[in-house]
């Protein structure tokens, strides 16, 4: 009986013992480089990384042997980046991993990531918001495989049909001024009696900040010191209050709306929407009647300079790893014309090189060259800073808590009131 | 004889049985694996959670986590969102608690005659307490949505104008009572049926007798016995209701202007998004105090009936 109890206790232990176990980790000495991906391998992404994997192992063969891991993320980027946190602290991170462009500040603060001195060929190829988003405190932390940028996508027959003239639509060369946005969205509200433009705004994420922030740049604000610790006089700066006041405008006047019907424009009902190159994919597989074209992001009127959304997800190279060359090469192969151009045709997304742009500028779409042009020109990387994941929250309620401040001096009161948390945020782990 | 025979057995095996350590252990085997979990996954997590508390444990570098004494403390009681989350859970758990126990008793009443289609009743009112939280929050997303829900086209039907709801500081925590109330009342209203039923006929009979209507032996034979039952339901409700984070994080992500950014959301964020786990775990210690000072006061008012 007392044996029975004994064996039974123990029998429950070692299960909860072994149900807490770590899985092994693959660490096959020097010709084996564990690499970590936030997509799943069923993904048109994630295919392409494997085979990018494949073509490396070729040419490497008999030196490195690359094993390749699919971490699929859930929404937001937990999953992924959960895994990663953990194998922070247990010391089991692989040799190389991905990592989303606002995380290079904090990744490379607190030494997870190496830098990649000299390890990337051809660093000059590389798009300057490419570079400027895996940088950090002058050093070169993380490379991103592709690019991403936002339009304004306009249904052409509707536009017509309010007596738009396409031809004098804004190219990227000559971008129009938020007043002259704002007069074809009037124009458009007045004609449809819905709102003109679809901007993502019930979107209470990373949306907000990737969209918005282009507006306060073009108008030579800035979210943050270039030092990365001031934010009050910085974000409600006079130019912010300025950018803030194109929105307000806008949602005023409901030539936007922050509880847009779903997929108005999609079906047809809204003439106009913000978005990023995802939405092209969507509108020729499920919304083909929907005769399409994307002019570029509207700019200040005082500076007409253009700037515009980026942010990618990059690769970098593990402070835990035994085999900085390996890893090196395999980073520098993921991110080579070739693989760039692979990915770039499979996921349809932007390149981050401008070889990979000339290789495929005649494949692609009229619509995607418009934003490959765009974020040639214009593209801008989000701040990097290791207090970004609160910096951004901050962001993106300044832009969800507009509808709420009807004129200037409550919009002053709204960038002061984030401009302090931003900069509490800031202070906070001093 | 035969007594003092069984006497002196029963001594000899009482004197064992408080000799012996064997025997006395016995009963920790049982308890062993349940220990090992409890303390593996409550008073490990709770003791480490209080000594994070008063560290800058940066989820990051973990290693170079240092001791701040009381930093983390004196910044919560100054962090406006923290002080925002507090007065948004008190809304919601005062909403809760009149809203969800009222409408789950009446459901009880409701189904407690015997009438045709009550098993249908029954199984519709429980439905959505089985349903995942997740799935329920995206389902009232679609039909709270201003522009284009069901919600705003009925009360358009009736000449009401459409509402703002969730895309309202001042309506999206009572959008989100609204909704927790109409997914959380079926599993009450199975307790309050179950207290119902125990109340015997003849109760109701002799207030009758005693010339009471249907009102009055409501209020004075249905509601004091059933005062148990609501304790229970009224101390289970609370504590789950102060645990609010679901509803928020899918419908609002906290907003419109923190205006249903809660408590347990808050610590999460700043834990897992903002990496800050020594801040994080500093307002787990107090909100943890909080909800033990609540239940101490609860506990003290109730007293009869536990």
């Amino acid at each position: 009986m007392k044996l029975r109890v004994l064996v039974a206790g123990m029998v429950s232990t070692a299960l909860l013992l072994s149900a807490c176990g770590n899985e092994a980790e693959s660490d096959g000495g020097d010709n084996e480089i564990s690499l970590w991906v936030q997509t799943s391998s069923e993904s048109p992404e994630g295919q392409a990384m494997q085979g990018s994997v494949e073509k490396f192992n070729e040419q490497f063969k008999g030196t490195y042997t690359a094993n390749i891991e699919f971490i699929p993320r859930g929404g937001g980027g937990g999953g992924y980046e959960d895994k990663v946190n953990a194998a922070v602290s247990t010391g089991t991170l692989p040799d190389v991993l991905t990592l989303d462009g606002p995380n290079t500040a904090a990744y490379a603060e607190s030494e997870i990531i190496a830098p990649l001195d000299g390890v990337i060929s051809n660093t000059e190829d590389l798009l300057p918001s490419i570079v400027e988003q895996g940088t950090y405190e002058d050093e070169m932390y993380a490379v991103g495989y592709s690019e991403s940028s936002v339009g304004i996508y306009y249904n052409k027959e509707m536009l017509e049909q309010a007596g738009v003239d396409l031809e004098t639509l804004p190219t990227v060369d000559e971008p129009w001024t938020w007043d002259e946005f704002t007069q074809l969205s009037e124009k458009l509200t007045d004609y449809y009696e819905v709102p003109a433009i679809d901007m993502g705004l019930n979107d209470n994420s990373e949306w907000l900040m990737y969209a918005f922030s282009p507006f306060l740049w073009s108008q030579g604000g800035e979210i943050t010191s270039e030092d990365g610790r001031q934010a009050e006089t910085v974000f409600n700066s006079e130019a912010n209050m300025k950018a803030m006041s194109f929105l307000q405008h806008m949602l005023n006047n409901d030539y936007t709306t922050i509880s847009p019907a779903e997929n108005g424009f999609e079906t047809g009902q809204y003439p106009m929407k913000m978005s990023g190159s995802w939405t092209m994919e969507q509108l020729d597989t499920n919304y083909q009647d929907i005769d399409y074209d994307i002019m570029p992001y509207p700019v200040s009127p005082d500076t007409g300079e253009l700037v515009t959304p980026t942010g990618s997800w990059q690769y970098a190279m593990s402070t835990a790893t035994e085999n900085e060359e390996g890893a090196g090469e395999l980073i520098d192969f993921l991110t080579s014309t070739e693989a760039v151009v692979d990915i770039s045709l499979a996921n349809s997304v932007l390149p981050s090189r401008y070889s990979a742009i000339e290789e495929i500028e005649d494949d692609v779409s009229p619509q995607m060259n418009t934003l490959i042009e765009q974020n040639e020109a214009s593209g801008k990387a989000r701040p990097v800073l290791p207090e970004y994941p609160q910096i951004t929250r901050s962001f993106q309620q300044t832009i969800s808590g507009l509808p709420y401040y009807e004129d200037q001096a409550g919009l002053q009161e709204l960038l002061d009131e984030k401009a302090k948390e931003m900069q509490t945020s800031l202070e906070r782990r001093e | 004889m035969d007594l003092t025979k069984k006497q002196t057995r029963l001594k000899r095996w009482e004197g064992w049985k408080s000799s012996s350590l064997a025997f006395q252990a016995q009963p920790f085997y049982f308890l062993l694996p349940a220990i090992i979990l409890l303390g593996l996954f409550l008073f490990l997590p709770a003791l480490l959670t209080i000594y994070y508390a008063f560290t800058d444990y940066y989820l990051l570098t973990p290693d170079q986590r240092q001791f701040v004494g009381l930093r983390n403390f004196t910044q919560i009681f100054g962090d406006p969102v923290f002080l925002r989350s507090l007065q948004n859970i008190t809304i919601f758990v005062v909403g809760i608690i009149i809203f969800q126990v009222g409408m789950s008793l009446g459901l009880a009443l409701l189904i407690n005659k015997q009438r045709r289609g009550n098993i249908f009743l029954k199984v519709a009112f429980f439905s959505p307490v089985v349903m995942s939280l997740v799935v329920i929050s995206v389902l009232w997303l679609y039909l709270l949505n201003p522009t284009d829900g069901l919600v705003n086209s009925m009360l358009q039907a009736v000449g009401i104008n459409a509402q703002p709801f969730l895309t309202s500081p001042n309506q999206a925590i009572y959008a989100i009572i609204l909704v927790s109330v109409w997914q959380g009342a079926g599993y009450q209203m199975l307790i309050f049926l179950a207290g119902l039923q125990n109340i015997p006929g003849d109760v109701y009979e002799a207030a009758r007798i005693d010339g009471a209507g249907k009102w009055k032996s409501f209020l004075h034979v249905t509601i004091p016995l059933l005062r148990p039952t609501t304790t229970l339901i009224v101390f289970t409700t609370l504590i789950a209701a102060f645990k609010l984070i679901i509803q928020p994080m899918i419908m609002t992500q906290g907003g419109p202007l923190n205006s249903t950014m809660t408590p347990i959301y808050y610590i999460y964020q700043t834990g897992f998004t903002d990496r800050l786990v020594g801040y994080s775990s500093a307002m787990t210690v107090v909100f943890g105090l909080l909800i033990v000072i609540v239940t101490f006061v609860q506990r003290r008012f109730a007293k009869e009936d536990l």
